[in-house]
């Protein structure tokens, strides 16, 4: 029992220490009239998006075609395929859990899949309905930072257009996700990548077609 | 004969025609050595072969589509060019054991020895398009049906790591010139690619450098 609180401390200790932002750095809005509403490019009339992918995950190169499909109002599907047509995985993801339809052997490791879907559940299911925010400004850029103390979910947000520009927080206790989004036309990202940088994964989303 | 009687004259026709242009028929032993020995003479005659391709990615679960364009050149011996161009420029050169893959800007050169994922993709495209898979007993189980006008063969893996990602694969091949019209491969997740090939250039000269490796 002992150990066990000692394990606990140095995991929240690790935790902590390795927070993907760090809040000294940004310049926090004390009186903050209202807080933005938003919600993720993925929720409301999104139907689906073909993209150009790659994966980069342990030295490994994967590229291919990933579609992410809404399949219910509570529910999307992932696939992920090389140019030759051969599936790399398949996910079907909610809010709380998922579900792997099929994985390519190589891939099918159980840790590698967790951080996936649970970088892909932020991706797809966060807004401001995450809960209270406090508020923070980037320094340099003076972009708008809410952090949702709850998720442990930093959202940014470009301080023009107001659009969400970055997503940061947690796959699991001990690996940060860093999400960016950019956008060249219009309200959806015409590039997405996904950065967890303990396990040296990087997947980039290149807009084909929705 | 009344309305009514020619309705159902008629009706019995068109069931008639779509019933024997969809007709399917397993060959025999004896005839399936003869079409495989056919598409192996033609295979081996065939010393190059360019063709366009449409291929078609299903995604059984949800029903999707993913549709890919490029152009295909094989030259005798192992050397492959496998070209998209839609949606967006891919391009991979087999040439004997080595592979170059340019991906817009990026290239990456794998060795075909080290690489066991690629080595068995670059056995089946090639085997498959040159028609050699159906000789090859030791990794499918094969079977010929006369359809239409097209030989269809059915090969399963019998190597139940490849089975692990490949359920079958089906060759369309012409019956006019015994060489590949489609190829279909069925995933072990139920997803299957289609591939069709078409205006193919068979035996014109395509210049080495098309194969080169930079």
């Amino acid at each position: 029992m002992r150990s066990l609180r000692y394990l606990s401390a140095i995991l929240l200790f690790v935790a902590v220490s390795c927070s993907p932002v760090k809040k000294s750095t940004l310049t926090e809005v004390k009186h903050d009239d209202k807080a933005l509403e938003w919600e993720s490019p993925f929720s409301k009339d999104f139907d689906k998006a073909m993209f150009k992918a790659s994966l980069d995950v342990r030295g490994k190169h994967l590229s291919g075609i990933a579609l992410i499909k809404k399949t219910s109002d509570t529910s999307f599907h992932f696939s992920f395929a090389n140019e030759i047509g051969m599936t790399y995985f398949d996910l079907e993801l909610w809010k709380d859990s998922y579900r792997c339809d099929y994985v390519f052997g190589p891939l099918n490791k159980k840790a590698f899949l967790n951080i996936l879907q649970h970088d892909f559940r932020i991706l797809l299911f966060t807004g401001s309905f995450c809960g209270n925010p406090s508020h923070y400004k980037d320094p340099v850029t003076l972009d708008n930072i809410y952090f949702y103390s709850a998720s442990s979910l930093f959202a940014y947000f470009n301080k023009e257009n107001g659009k969400l520009t970055r997503l940061a927080g947690w796959s699991n206790l001990l690996d940060a996700v860093l999400i960016g989004l950019e956008y060249t036309q219009g309200p959806f990202p015409s590039g997405i990548n996904i950065m967890n940088p303990r396990i040296g994964m990087l997947l980039d989303l290149n807009l084909l077609g929705r | 004969m009344n309305k009514i009687g020619l309705f159902c004259l008629f009706a019995f026709c068109v069931c008639l025609t779509f019933r024997s242009s969809g007709q399917v028929k397993a060959l025999s032993s004896a005839d399936a050595e003869m079409v495989k020995k056919s598409i192996a003479e033609a295979a081996k005659s065939t010393v190059s072969l360019e063709s366009a391709f449409i291929q078609t990615k299903e995604l059984s679960v949800i029903k999707e589509q993913i549709v890919s364009k490029g152009t295909f050149y094989l030259k005798k011996n192992r050397l492959l060019r496998w070209e998209y161009t839609y949606p967006f420029a891919y391009l991979i050169i087999y040439n004997n054991d080595r592979i170059y893959v340019k991906d817009e800007d990026k290239e990456n050169h794998i060795s075909l020895q080290s690489n066991k994922v690629f080595r068995e993709v670059n056995n089946i495209l090639v085997g498959a398009v040159q028609g050699t898979l159906l000789q090859d007993t030791k990794n499918f189980q094969c079977s010929i049906f006369d359809q239409h006008d097209q030989f269809r063969a059915l090969l399963i893996p019998v190597n139940e790591k490849l089975r692990g990602s490949i359920s079958e694969i089906t060759l369309f091949f012409s019956k006019s010139d015994y060489t590949v019209g489609t190829l279909v491969m069925r995933e072990a997740s139920g997803d299957y690619t289609r591939i069709e090939f078409m205006s193919k250039k068979i035996n014109q000269n395509i210049p080495d450098e098309k194969f080169a490796i930079p």
